[in-house]
């Protein structure tokens, strides 16, 4: 059995990767993370950049996607972003209800 | 090798067409998905459905199940003698394979195209929820788990494979955050690429302390004589206890804070402590101590609900 140690790196504001980064980290196409960015579902660092970057917190919501595109079998990327945001906002809720019931 | 029925699982005939076997599995997916269902076993309903349909939605890979035959859920089965010929990429043995990991090992070509057998193929990203002491997030820690994850053996196959993996987990994480681990999902083959390790984090309820982002919050209680004189009171902080000046006049509600001392991340940022002012009133009071209370009341004109009137 092989046993490793390596660091893990925090998918947050912080960190910054490429277009290309991102489709591969997502499993996502690039054309899918395209329409998702018109979308306004991911936002690059500056839109109006020749080449787009993104925070890492980005590949969250990118996977997120791809996830709800497979485990529904979604067809159309435009119902994937509005599913995402969807989802988005009930994870945001059960973050703030686990908040509350902590300060009870 | 155990059969499994996939068409079963997804309540299609064996005749279904792809858009029969595409709505079965849309409709069993919105009732089974961990996200939205308050199914018994809802998690590992969806992972059989999930795991017939990977294989019929695939052409490919649907016409190498039909080619095992039809035999009953859970019988022990060897596929035909010329089945590993028309699919099989790799040389490799039935007897300790899961049906799962066997059309795994079939290339497929739903999306993008046929590929070839040799073609580079991505390692498997895993994913992993991570349960963490709020004082092993505030300090950083490395933790050990371990996990299967499916990734070629000598000769190419798809193996499900013992992993034990130990994460270095940095100082300042949050409930909720997402962190990934570069290179620590399964081996790639054919020159592709390793699959990342991916952990959910989620950071027990402290007695003392929240988190908001950075910045922590910890109630202060204060005794009434404490927040109208102030006070030099010693404080518990996550970083050990500190000296703290309750200064006079303090009210209800009223945040201290202590800068720095809240949750800090490797490059160097921080948020803050905040002590929230509770004043804690004595339930219990012998005579002396209703008399000076009663003082007090005669000797002030301080009215606490003047904004009232």
């Amino acid at each position: 059995m092989k046993f490793e140690s390596t660091s893990a790196l925090v998918l947050d504001e912080t960190g910054t990767l490429s277009f290309a980064q991102l489709v591969e980290q997502s499993g996502l196409s690039e054309t899918d993370l395209q329409v998702l960015v018109e979308c306004g579902a991911l936002m690059p660092r500056d839109t109006h950049a020749s080449h787009w970057t993104f925070s890492s917190r980005c590949v969250v919501t990118a996977r997120t996607a791809r996830r709800l595109r497979d485990d529904f079998a979604l067809d159309d990327v435009h119902a994937v972003a509005v599913v995402l945001r969807f989802h988005e906002r009930v994870a945001a809720l059960e973050q703030e209800l686990r908040r509350l019931r902590a300060m009870l | 090798m155990k059969y499994k029925d996939y068409y079963a699982t997804l309540g299609v005939e064996r005749t279904a067409t792809p858009d029969d076997i595409k709505a079965s599995y849309r409709k069993l997916a919105r009732k089974y998905h961990p996200d939205v269902s308050k199914e018994k076993d809802a998690e590992e309903k969806f992972k059989e459905v999930g795991e017939a349909y990977e294989t019929l939605k695939d052409p490919e890979k649907r016409a190498a199940y039909d080619q095992l035959g039809r035999h009953s859920p859970g019988d022990d089965f060897r596929p035909p003698p010329d089945w590993q010929q028309s699919f099989g990429d790799t040389q490799f043995s039935f007897d300790d394979i899961d049906l799962a990991d066997l059309f795994a090992n079939i290339a497929g070509h739903s999306r993008g195209g046929p590929r070839a057998a040799n073609a580079p193929r991505s390692g498997q990203d895993f994913e992993a929820g991570v349960r963490l002491t709020f004082e092993q997030a505030f300090a950083g820690t490395e933790i050990e788990f371990d996990m299967t994850v499916a990734e070629p053996d000598a000769n190419g196959m798809l193996r499900r494979t013992p992993r034990k993996v130990k994460v270095r987990i940095p100082k300042g994480v949050t409930d909720g955050q997402k962190l990934r681990v570069p290179g620590k999902g399964a081996k790639g083959s054919n020159g592709g690429r390793d699959g990342d390790l991916y952990l959910d984090i989620r950071v027990d309820a402290h007695p003392l302390y929240r988190a908001e982002g950075l910045d922590l919050y910890m109630e202060l209680p204060l005794a009434p004589w404490e927040a109208v004189l102030g006070a030099d009171i010693e404080l518990p902080t996550p970083a050990g206890r500190i000296a703290l000046k309750v200064p006079a006049g303090t009210h209800a509600g009223q945040k201290l804070r202590l800068a720095g001392r809240g949750l800090s991340r490797p490059d160097g940022t921080s948020g803050h402590l905040y002590a929230v002012a509770h004043i804690v009133v004595p339930t219990v009071v012998d005579e002396r101590q209703r008399a000076l209370y009663g003082q007090l009341k005669d000797g002030s004109t301080f009215n606490p609900r003047a904004h009232m009137d």
